[in-house]
């Protein structure tokens, strides 16, 4: 077990620093193409060429390769490295803040957001799927199928806005009218967007809508394994030895089919962190989402460099943890 | 065990779900539900870039600057007149060295006094090269400025700049506490109306001091100081600043609630959360007009909107071609197919609400197809082959560019390309290095409300943002005489003169001026548009 971690540990270096130089070279491909990103700052007043070239500096964006199309920069990927590894320094944005500073202030917003999406799929999603997994053919059956393909092939930037506008702005302002509305639900939950007065009550509905389609493909996912898993023969074994039916259900069948579905819930905190991205523009959430949205409008590289790296050893991170819960779901899988 | 292990998982995050909901409801028991108790103005606002003045050249962060900060001079609301502020007066003979008296009794949020050091060091701080604050631009004007500011001996390459020659320009006086001098390097008469801009706001030396600390929380002088921190893309609040001397601001706090994009802020808006947004999304103006008709306001903007003309280019030389491709345009046409009225067509090169402007002055700015044929059969007809027009990609100007392309070609029979995939900053930089091959769209926003700032910078010959390189001696001349003419009036004259130079010579195509809208909610009195400055929110009352 400890070596097989050391071993999974070591792996993350090569995926790192290989996204890491990606990153790099992608975004000094854009300066290298589309120049200078400083000059935009001062839009149509032609700057003095001193002052530009001062501030250019001033921003990281001076290094000379940057001028030369498709060279690949390696000194500067180096210090980069460096920064990044030896110094802890990320850069900072056209806005003079550090980009370690610019995380620290965005992320708690964004966990929060991704607990609630990821805790709402997983409870909702997996009761969904039992219900309609145990009694296929039937009404809830039916009910979850389609409710859950309506889901599915609805995209989330389509969703997202759908319920911003219709719950959070029409239902939610005739609740606002109501007196007996109290105001956490009226202006918190409903609101049609994160409220820094509600930090916790305007983030509800936001982070359901990330979890949305994730939620469909969860009970997708635990209907499907269910109804195979029933019909399995130490299924009928159980039953056979008089165990109660919750017994049956709750630890021998269950237990079986969350294994397909925790695997997928691992794999979507890494695509619900790309949902963020849309989710948190439409419903103005100071998370990490709209940090690298704007970050790759104005093209500022350090900040999608380290953000992006960061979010990818979170993602390494979690596949780590979920091939280690295998091994507490499935006695039959062991790590040497 | 294991069935244990995951019963406890679940019950754990359960139970931390509940904590953090009660947590999260608890804290906000003691808030009037969104309401408007206290008289607290909130309005729509996107992150500031930096809340120094020195620094700060973006709508945003000027927003926020104009309720912290005051500097010597104000606009008047409704004229766009200057009036003194801070400053007892603004006097010079010879309009070159200026002689600037402060009223007394002003201070900073921190006590330090608002002197004349404060704003030379503010200035000073401004210009200094290895600061590199993006104001420095708007010190051009002061002598000495650019020993502050170091050239790069091989221009983007290896070897570092050196250290500029002076620290604070030479043209920066102190005379006594209240009283400086600035001297600039050519006379120019609307200096006063100049220092009005955020840019020449004084910084206290606590400020400069911690430049950092300052930025996240301001060392204001005016109306309103900063209450708590400056939250990075949440909120700022301001309250009202018991050491401003001067004219109270109306609400008691001002809240800037932050949104990344202005559909959401329109949506907040919609649910009561906002009292005022200073503009729309464009998609959005239609609904806001029939939903909020009499709350909407709107006005005539000053923000430029031209097609350059590449007078570096042979086949661009004539004026008559010049003259030919404007005529063949009709605005108003474009104006309501493409933007929903959203923009008035230009006639004149100075924005209609300034003082000096005049309607018409472009005579080719009118459609007239007879007289479009006639000058460019007389110019010998046009021989630059495929017309190539350009735009920055990603800003919508696709739209509009295209239907100048289709009016001129139905108009002169001139083939036309578009050419509209290049970034803001590549595009950008082809402007300033005179590399269009055809017209080219580029705007203007006025420095300052004198009209001067629509004719020097654009046209001068060798001016920074004569993207046209234009070059006439006679309005040079007259914008020389008019920046050292002895009362504004007469400066207006010339300038007006210089202006129907261009009329004949259109180095530019003039095209549309935004038009502004605002939007404010039912919980407002009155609500206050600064002709110069925009929404003015501590001059905003509530009900």
């Amino acid at each position: 077990m400890g070596r097989y971690v050391i071993r999974r540990l070591l792996q993350f270096i090569p995926t790192v620093l290989g996204t890491m130089f990606l990153l790099h070279y992608m975004t000094s491909l854009a300066i290298q193409f589309s120049g200078n990103p400083v000059r935009a700052l001062f839009g149509d007043r032609t700057p003095p060429p001193a002052l530009l070239q001062a501030i250019t500096d001033r921003l990281g964006y001076g290094d000379p390769c940057l001028e030369q199309k498709g060279n690949p920069c390696f000194g500067l990927f180096l210090d980069r490295v460096s920064g990044v590894f030896l110094h802890f320094d990320f850069g900072i944005n056209m806005r003079r803040q550090e980009v370690t500073d610019l995380v620290a202030n965005a992320i708690p917003f964004t966990l929060k957001l991704l607990v609630i999406a990821i805790v709402f799929e997983a409870v909702v999603g997996i009761a969904a799927g039992v219900w309609a997994g145990l009694r296929g053919g039937s009404f809830a059956d039916n009910l979850v199928k389609i409710s859950t393909v309506f889901v599915i092939s609805v995209p989330i930037f389509v969703l997202g806005v759908v319920v911003r506008e219709f719950i959070g702005v029409k239902f939610g302002n005739i609740l606002r009218d109501q007196e007996w509305v109290p105001d956490v639900i009226a202006y918190g939950f409903f609101s049609p967007g994160f409220k820094p007065d509600y930090p916790f009550a305007s983030l509800l509905i936001p982070g359901m809508v990330l979890g949305a389609v994730a939620l469909a493909t969860t009970a997708r996912l635990t209907r499907t394994s269910i109804m195979e898993n029933i019909r399995a023969d130490y299924v009928r074994t159980a039953r056979a030895k008089g165990l109660a039916n919750k017994r049956v259900i709750g630890v021998h069948t269950l237990r079986n089919s969350l294994i397909p579905v925790i695997t997928y819930l691992g794999v979507d905190i890494g695509s619900a962190m790309a949902g963020a991205v849309v989710t948190e523009s439409i419903f103005n959430v100071p998370g990490i989402g709209r940090l690298v949205t704007n970050a790759a409008r104005t093209g500022e590289a350090p900040v999608i460099i380290g953000v992006v790296t960061m979010l990818v050893l979170v993602i390494l991170l979690v596949n780590l943890l979920v091939d280690l819960l295998y091994a507490v779901l499935d006695p039959r899988i062991r790590y040497e | 065990m294991r069935g244990k292990f995951l019963k406890v998982a679940v019950a754990a995050t359960a139970t931390a779900m509940l904590a953090t909901a009660c947590g999260g409801g608890g804290d906000d028991s003691d808030d009037a539900g969104g309401g408007e108790a206290g008289g607290t103005l909130r309005v729509y606002a996107t992150e500031p870039a930096f809340l120094l003045p020195s620094n700060a050249n973006d709508e945003p962060s000027i927003y926020v600057i104009r309720q912290l900060y005051r500097g010597l001079v104000k606009y008047n609301a409704e004229t766009s007149e200057t009036e003194m502020d801070l400053a007892e007066s603004i006097e010079s003979d010879d309009k070159k060295l200026w002689t600037i008296k402060l009223k007394d009794g002003y201070t900073f949020d921190n006590g330090e006094p608002v002197n004349a050091d404060s704003f030379i060091r503010s200035w000073n701080y401004a210009a200094y090269g290895p600061n590199a604050q993006n104001n420095a631009y708007f010190m051009k004007r002061i002598a000495g400025v650019d020993d502050v500011t170091a050239k790069d001996p091989d221009g983007d390459g290896p070897e570092e700049a050196p250290a500029p020659k002076a620290e604070t320009m030479s043209g920066l006086k102190k005379v006594d506490d209240l009283t400086f001098t600035v001297e600039l390097k050519a006379p120019f008469t609307g200096f006063p109306t100049t220092v009005g801009y955020s840019g020449f706001f004084p910084m206290a030396q606590a400020c400069v001091d911690d430049i950092d600390a300052c930025n996240e929380t301001p060392i204001g002088n005016g109306p309103y100081k900063i209450d708590g921190e400056w939250e990075h893309e949440v909120e700022i609040n301001l309250a009202r600043s018991d050491t401003w001397k001067g004219e109270p601001g109306k609400p008691d706090a001002i809240n800037y609630r932050i949104f990344a994009d202005v559909d959401s802020g329109y949506a907040a808006f919609q649910a009561g959360e906002l009292d005022v947004m200073y503009t729309l999304p464009p998609a959005r103006f239609k609904d806001a007009k029939a939903n909020y008709g009499d709350r909407l306001f709107e006005q005539p903007g000053d923000s430029f909107n031209y097609v350059g003309m590449p007078m570096y280019n042979e086949n661009f030389q004539d004026k008559r071609i010049r003259q030919a491709f404007s005529l063949s345009i009709d605005r108003q046409s474009i104006v309501n197919a493409v933007f929903d009225g959203r923009y008035a067509p230009a006639t004149g090169f100075v924005a209609p609400i300034f003082e000096g402007a005049r309607e018409g002055v472009c005579t080719y700015c009118e459609k007239d197809l007879e007289k479009a044929k006639q000058l460019l059969a007389e110019a010998g007809g046009w021989k630059g082959g495929k017309l190539v027009l350009w735009a920055n990609a990603g800003s919508g100007h696709e739209d509009w560019l295209q239907a100048v392309g289709d009016q001129v070609k139905a108009a002169l029979g001139i083939d036309y390309e578009l050419k509209v995939n290049l970034q803001f900053p590549e595009y950008l930089e082809k402007a300033d290095n005179n590399q269009f091959t055809g017209p080219f769209r580029l705007g203007w926003g006025p420095d300052y409300p004198y009209l001067e700032t629509y004719l020097s910078p654009l046209y001068t010959t060798g001016a920074s943002s004569n993207n046209s390189t234009f070059s006439n001696t006679e309005f040079d001349n007259l914008i020389k005489q008019g920046d050292s003419a002895d009362t504004i009036d007469e400066a207006i004259t010339l300038y007006q003169q210089a202006e129907d130079i261009l009329a004949e010579e259109m180095p530019v195509v003039p095209m549309f001026w935004r038009k502004e809208a605002a939007i404010y909610s039912e919980n407002v009195d009155t609500f206050v548009w600064n002709q110069v400055a925009g929404a003015d929110y501590g001059a905003t009352s509530l009900k």
